[in-house]
């Protein structure tokens, strides 16, 4: 027997969430919940989330738009402000089975991007590759695609597919296990600046991989989070990367979009950007067009 | 394949079945009758005898078609037959107990529901300590389920001594009921007649600071206001933003649907001496008396006893019936009058 009644644990959880929260989270954890479950798994978790790991690491899974992905730490848990974007990517383009497109997604971490495009687009219509350095991550991203129902290789012309591939951003022979020329190219790097990083809530900074925040690498020149933009620049300005009609789709963080914007027209020499907001109207995504 | 056009003759088709029906067994009837009336003067005892009993047996029949087949077939089909239903539920006087009464009309909706093979799902609810609801909205989906529950809009009264309450006092505690359609046929997000994509502003609950990577709070909860109407619809139960808007937009929908109906129904009211009255949402319509086993309808004076019955989801079906021959007498007689005026 567990040590602490249910109740207790969940007055616990509402003096430090607010009721209301507290009513949710718990009613989504027996949700989560099978019936084959001991009657001692509601503790573990309400232990969990107690101890601070954030819900979606507790429950196992997070909502992706339509789909239902799984999260596993400690793989980025995929965020709204992305859900927003990607669902609006989704809605501008379509593309179909005569008239496909080629996708890559870097920094894939758990898939999100290119899972939900592959899911909303008709059959046979995308073809996407998803890079990240992090093994655990590809593991991630090939569990969710089976979840989602989309292949990792071609069997067939009227399926989508999306393969995760290991690899390093740096590395100039990454090109090789990829097929471009790509259509749409898009990325959600890490871009939090090291003094942010510092000051993130626990259920963050003590749960989620560094690697997928952290927007200077140790080794790097910059301080303002924007390694990878410069990265990814130089890597979409390689010839051969982009199709002649390619869009390229990148989140920033709070106050990033406008050095993000220059870096595409000064690096990637793409001149025609717009800035997105997200739901909480902050400025969270820049595209461009070739 | 099938065309919008076939689609809507299809549809007219099926309305006129029962008018075609009933004038089609009149006719035989009639005819049945005729072809007694020489048997009855039968030379043959026993051959004068059946045919009486014939006759009256055909007769009683043709008084029937008279009397209630024809006159039903004057109320105007449902534009809403195909509809499902949502139950807006909110608890009014009497504290937890209301709260616990709200409860208990949950269980005895969600079980009338699946008796009818409809599904119920509870889409959001505000549960209070001990076992309690402050509010809570049913989506109730089959086709007929708007049509057949519509007339639960009103105030529910309890009369019972709370299982909370130490000194046997007995309590009198409310709750307020909507029944709002939900039609299947418009994509929930959509624009269409109720309406336009610009009229609504879509709001997404709490501020998240930095957002993006900075935060993984999970923050779902959505608010729609539809600005014509002032119509705000909150959502947070989903765990999904996306799917708190897509439930957001079908509760707007429902909302604007019935505003419309409540508006049609005052206009025609207006224009033409209308005597189908519409429920008061305020009204009290029904009293759930513990202490005498009893429920009663205050629309149409009907008690019906057995209360454990009715909690448990079987009684309902006689109030709903009651109320909807109720209902229609009342529109038969809003065409004959309107007849009368015309003449």
């Amino acid at each position: 027997m567990h040590p602490w009644p249910v109740k207790y644990l969940f007055a616990q959880l509402v003096s430090s969430l607010g009721r209301e929260s507290a009513r949710l989270e718990l009613k989504w954890m027996k949700q989560a919940l099978s019936p084959s479950d001991p009657p001692s798994a509601i503790h573990a978790m309400l232990d969990r989330r107690l101890r601070g790991e954030p819900l979606q690491y507790v429950l196992g899974t997070t909502p992706f738009g339509p789909l239902n992905l799984l999260t596993r730490p400690p793989t980025l848990i995929p965020r709204p402000e992305t859900e927003d974007w990607a669902l609006r990517v989704a809605n501008t383009h379509s593309p179909s089975e005569g008239s496909p497109v080629s996708l890559l997604d870097l920094c894939t971490g758990s898939g999100c991007i290119p899972l939900l495009l592959c899911h909303l687009w008709p059959p046979g219509s995308t073809r996407a590759f998803g890079v990240d350095i992090s093994p655990e991550a590809i593991r991630l991203a090939t569990d969710n695609a089976a979840r989602c129902n989309i292949e990792t290789h071609i069997t067939s012309n009227l399926r989508n597919v999306f393969t995760p591939v290991l690899g390093d951003l740096h590395d100039p022979d990454l090109i090789h296990l990829l097929e471009p020329p790509f259509d749409v190219v898009t990325s959600n790097p890490p871009y939090i600046p090291k003094r942010e990083y510092d000051e993130l809530p626990p259920s963050v900074k003590d749960y989620e991989d560094p690697r997928a925040l952290l927007g200077d690498p140790p080794e790097s020149e910059h301080r303002d989070g924007l390694t990878f933009y410069h990265t990814i620049a130089s890597f979409i300005a390689r010839k051969g990367i982009l199709s002649d009609r390619a869009i390229v789709v990148l989140e920033v963080g709070h106050g990033q979009a406008e050095a993000v914007e220059s870096i595409l027209h000064h690096t990637a020499r793409l001149r025609n950007t717009e800035i997105w907001s997200d739901p909480w109207k902050k400025k969270r995504v820049v595209v461009a067009r070739v | 394949m099938s065309y919008p056009e076939d689609i809507a003759r299809a549809r007219q088709i099926k309305d006129l079945e029962p008018l075609h029906e009933a004038w089609t067994s009149w006719v035989k009837t009639k005819e049945s009758l005729l072809d007694t009336l020489p048997l009855l003067k039968d030379p043959d005892v026993t051959m004068r005898s059946l045919a009486k009993d014939e006759f009256t047996a055909l007769k009683d029949s043709l008084s029937t078609y008279i009397s209630t087949t024809f006159p039903s077939l004057l109320v105007p089909p449902s534009q809403t037959q195909t509809f499902s239903a949502l139950l807006e539920l909110k608890a009014g006087v009497g504290g937890s107990e209301a709260t616990l009464f709200l409860a208990d009309l949950m269980r005895v909706y969600t079980r009338y529901a699946n008796s009818r093979a409809w599904r119920a799902d509870v889409i959001q609810s505000s549960e209070v300590m001990g076992g309690g609801m402050r509010d809570a909205i049913i989506e109730i989906k089959g086709e007929g389920a708007y049509d057949v529950l519509r007339w639960e809009t009103g105030v529910h009264r309890v009369q019972r001594v709370p299982a909370t309450e130490a000194s046997g006092r007995v309590h009198t505690s409310t709750v307020a009921i909507i029944v709002l359609p939900l039609s299947e046929e418009a994509e929930p997000s959509g624009d269409d007649c109720l309406f336009k994509m610009e009229d609504v502003r879509i709001e997404v609950m709490r501020a998240r600071g930095a957002g993006g990577q900075h935060v993984n709070k999970t923050e779902s909860a959505v608010r729609l206001t539809h600005t014509p109407t002032g119509v705000t619809v909150s959502m947070q139960d989903e765990r999904s933003q996306h799917q708190n808007k897509r439930r957001a937009f079908q509760v707007l929908r429902a909302r604007l649907m019935d505003l419309k109906f409540t508006k049609d129904i005052a206009d025609r009211r207006a224009t033409r001496q209308n005597l189908v009255r519409t429920a008061d949402r305020s009204e009290k319509i029904r009293t759930y008396n513990y202490a005498q086993d009893r429920v009663t309808d205050h629309r149409i004076g009907l008690s019906l006893m057995n209360l454990q019955s009715f909690m448990e989801g079987s009684g309902m079906q006689e109030f709903l019936d009651a109320m909807k021959r109720n209902w229609e007498q009342e529109v038969m007689e809003e065409v004959v009058n309107e007849g009368n005026l015309r003449r």
